[in-house]
């Protein structure tokens, strides 16, 4: 039986499963996250000696100038702190509920504390290339031989096989390559301007969290455990579903779209009053187009022949959106969105981190909860990204693990490991709270 | 029928599927990929609006022509029934009683008004899981409001820092954020399928595509944890963020590199300037973070990048360990050497297209006595049904319906 840190009463479904969680940078540990929210027990393996940049942090010891550079990846108050591992927020926002325990897996006694860790455990999330997970031994054939009713899930960017099988890239990389980035970008400027945002990567942590539980289903149909490969970048292409499709059926390629629709007109951003603010408006159909013109003040627009039907609107969109633009500057986004709402027409506040987090429709759903990390502070936390009638408001209950947190609760009390070899551990660089000097 | 001959981790799960358009089918097409029975009830005559949408084949519209509708709904078997009518209802019941599941994403309380409500499944089934899509949830202030991706990934996503500094913000392409929330509602089904096998006792499921958008860490968790932590808020980054960060112009087009204070000592060991890194403003990550650097190194960079292909600079990024990757386009991507040799891309039969390429699937079961793991036991995908084409076997084979039945039923304009 292993503990999962549930304060409340309600059993949560995956209470009683332990998992071995190599996952780096965001996409595999937004994976273990989702397990960990639902009652697994998820452990962080962790290396004093080695760290895997973008996880805990971009580097162990990130210099001031750097944190103040990339204030967007945030530290409290850009302060990395004495133990810059245990205060990044990205890590302790996905890591909690998590455990984390250290080891070096380069040394033979490593390997042997994996070892009896994974005959315990039910498998193994990553999200490596092949060959650093083979630099660690941790490959399907190591997995299955030590517990082979292990669920082993390996979500490399392209695959375990092929020419691109250590290719190492993130999220914006592997879907540049894919064909998002230049799908997206502005019509008007080159693709230099192009977005790079990481969608992929919540697909790839939603798609692995599946995976395993298909894994675990699996391994009851067939008495075993079993391999799923999740290449992150097949796992994404299936978001592009509409454009692969016109491409193979009529050999169209979609390029510079940025707001645009494939049909629909107006669809767009537009500017509003204040600081960076913005406001999109979708109409798909005629209703909402003089819906639009009339909260617009602009009746005769509807009867406009530049503007009279989609396909016209489509083709005059350019003149559209300045006209629509021009009476938004005017208003707030947040009276536009309500505005439009009211008649039934398509809007939304193109909201930023503050907007969001003080959103009265996410609070009202309890989207938010509160946790305490003993190094980096209170703040609010996501909740589960679904609602779930039997178990609601689950999610946060244990802070992000320190390095090394659980060493003493997962070394003795589920390894039976003594004081004397603990202490061996410890003196021997296995386990502790902070990284080798060595380590940037 | 299926042709099945793999054990799927889903195949003993029957899914009544009651959705439309873009998320829900996105969910149960995932459901079916990985071995479910879906059933799709689809309106009588014009059957889901998405057979009405682009991209059609040649571009010629009609109800077997939509790519959208094809690429959505393959290993599924299409039901046409009337869901106003009484006797519709009561089959939609009948249906969910041998279901573990029912997915639907009709705006919030139409499920109740057609009664067919978490109360009356429950009843037919107390072992049911029903999954609810809607853009914002079924409670809450915003929970009649209607929602685009454009409008959700505004609301929801990273928008505001997507893009250029000087320009407005971008959207992500196509339907992605009903997709992801399709993606997490089959999340959200298999786990709970999970909880009612513990405990026998059904459960209901509400997805907002709004809140699925706002948690999804494609930068938009980690900016608003940013946010939290030091009260910046994020804009759009300027062109080149920090130092040789970009897409930059190449032989072939462009391609993508992340740079850094960090990343730098790679990229200038990739076009060969060692000698940088003896320079004090380049030797310590400290000096790298410098904003001045920015455009000093790009005119070392951009001269380099401009004389290689985007192929030849995939190559060297790896060889160097450089985080980087190529603009493509969709053309490119079909084409690309490793999804070719992968042989990702599933050709799929239609009536209407003959053979033509779909996305394979998110992710592949390995043969359990695989050697070296290396052999995938995936079956091949059937392809989007024909409006109806189910409707006599699933009435006849799922409800033991005789021929005289249905032929009533259809008389009677419910099927």
């Amino acid at each position: 039986m292993t503990t999962n840190g549930s304060s409340g009463t309600q059993k949560l479904p995956l209470e009683g499963l332990r998992i071995l969680d190599f996952t780096v940078v965001w996409a595999g540990p937004y994976s273990t996250m989702q397990l960990a929210d639902w009652g697994a027990e998820v452990i962080r393996i962790e290396s004093l000696q080695h760290f895997a940049s973008t996880t805990r942090g971009v580097m162990a010891r990130p210099p001031v100038e750097m944190v103040r550079a990339q204030s967007w990846l945030g530290y409290p108050d850009d302060d990395a702190g004495e133990r810059p591992w245990n205060r990044y927020s990205v890590f302790n926002h996905h890591g909690r509920n998590k455990r984390a325990i250290t080891v070096d897996m380069t040394r033979p006694e490593g390997q042997e504390v994996f070892d009896k860790l994974l005959r315990i455990s039910d498998g193994v999330i990553e999200n490596n290339v092949p060959v650093s997970m083979e630099r660690l031994d941790v490959t399907w054939e190591r997995v299955s031989a030590v517990n082979p009713n292990a669920v082993m899930i390996r979500m490399p960017a392209f695959g375990l096989t092929g020419s691109y099988q250590n290719y190492r890239t993130w999220g914006n990389h592997m879907e540049a390559l894919s064909g998002h980035p230049l799908i997206r970008t502005y019509p008007d400027l080159t693709p230099e301007y192009a977005p790079q945002g990481v969608p992929a990567d919540a697909a790839s942590g939603i798609g692995a969290a599946f995976a395993f539980l298909l894994g675990l289903r699996q391994r009851r149909k067939i008495g075993k455990g079993v391999l799923i490969e999740a290449a992150t970048a097949e796992n994404f292409v299936p978001l592009l579903g509409d454009f692969v499709m016109d491409y193979t059926m009529n050999g169209r390629v979609w390029t510079q779209m940025g707001n645009d629709h494939w049909y629909l007109a107006p669809h767009n951003v537009y500017r509003c009053q204040g600081q960076d603010a913005w406001v999109t408006i979708a109409v798909e159909n005629e209703d909402q187009w003089v819906e639009l013109c009339r909260v617009m003040r602009m009746e005769s627009l509807a009867g406009d022949t530049r503007f009279v039907d989609m396909e016209s609107r489509h083709a005059n969109r350019i003149e559209l959106d300045s006209i629509i633009g021009e009476w938004t500057t005017n208003h707030q986004a947040h009276w536009v969105m309500n505005r439009l709402q009211q008649v039934k027409v398509p809007s939304g506040v193109v909201m930023n981190e503050k907007e969001a987090l003080e959103d009265k429709h996410l609070h009202e759903r309890g989207f938010w909860h509160p946790l305490t990390h003993p190094e980096a502070g209170t703040y609010q936390y996501v909740n589960t990204p679904w609602k779930a009638s039997k178990t609601p408001n689950i999610a946060p209950r244990r802070h992000a693990p320190r390095l090394g947190e659980d060493n003493e609760y997962i070394y003795k009390e589920v390894l039976g490991f003594s004081e004397d070899e603990y202490r061996q551990f410890e003196e021997t660089g296995h386990i502790g709270m902070d990284y080798d000097p060595s380590v940037p | 029928m299926t042709e099945q001959t793999t054990i799927m981790p889903l195949d003993d799960v029957r899914v009544l599927d009651l959705t439309h358009l873009a998320a829900g089918p996105f969910c149960t097409r995932i459901l079916g990929d990985y071995g479910a029975d879906v059933i799709k009830i689809e309106r009588r005559e014009t059957g889901d609006p998405s057979r009405g949408l682009p991209p059609f084949y040649k571009d010629e519209p009609g109800t077997e022509r939509s790519g959208l509708f094809m690429f959505l709904n393959t290993n599924k078997r299409s039901v046409t029934l009337d869901l106003k009518s009484d006797r519709g209802r009561e089959l939609v019941l009948e249906l969910a009683r041998d279901a573990d599941v029912v997915v639907e994403s009709f705006a919030p309380g139409t499920m109740d008004a057609l009664g067919l409500g978490y109360v009356a499944l429950k009843a037919a089934n107390p072992r049911l899981v029903l999954t609810s899509i809607s853009n914002y949830g079924k409670t809450g202030p915003y929970r009649d409001y209607l929602g685009m991706d454009i409008n959700l990934y505004g609301m929801g996503g990273n928008m505001i820092g997507a893009g250029d500094f000087d320009h407005e913000p971008v959207k992500t392409a196509g339907r992605m954020v009903n997709y992801h929330a399709g993606y997490v509602a089959a999340l959200a089904t298999s786990l709970s399928l999970t909880s009612v096998e513990l405990d026998g006792q059904s459960e209901q499921l509400d997805i907002s595509v709004f809140e699925t958008a706002t948690h999804s860490i494609d930068g938009r968790l980690g900016r608003l944890m940013g946010y939290e932590h030091n009260g910046h808020l994020s804009s759009r980054p300027t062109r080149a963020a920090a130092v040789a960060s970009g897409a930059h112009p190449c032989k072939d087009g462009y391609f993508l590199i992340t740079g850094g204070a960090r990343f730098l000592p790679n990229i200038i060991r990739m076009i060969g300037m060692e000698e940088l890194l003896g320079k004090p403003e380049y030797a310590t990550p400290a000096a790298r973070a410098n904003p001045d650097l920015i455009d000093e190194f790009l005119a070392h960079l951009i001269p380099w990048t401009l004389d290689r292909t985007k192929a030849e600079l995939r190559v060297e990024a790896e060889k160097h360990g450089v985080l980087g990757g190529p603009l493509n386009t969709i053309e490119d991507l079909l084409n690309d050497e490793s999804f070719v040799a992968r042989e990702y891309f599933q050709e799929i039969d239609h009536p209407t297209t003959g053979p033509v390429k779909y996305p394979g699937y998110h992710f592949v079961l390995h043969r359990p006595d695989g050697e070296d793991g290396a052999e995938i036991s995936m079956p091949k995908r059937r392809r989007a049904p024909l409006l109806g084409e189910h409707t006599d076997e699933v009435l006849s084979g799922a409800l033991g319906l005789s021929v005289g039945e249905i032929e009533r039923l259809r008389a009677d304009r419910v099927i």
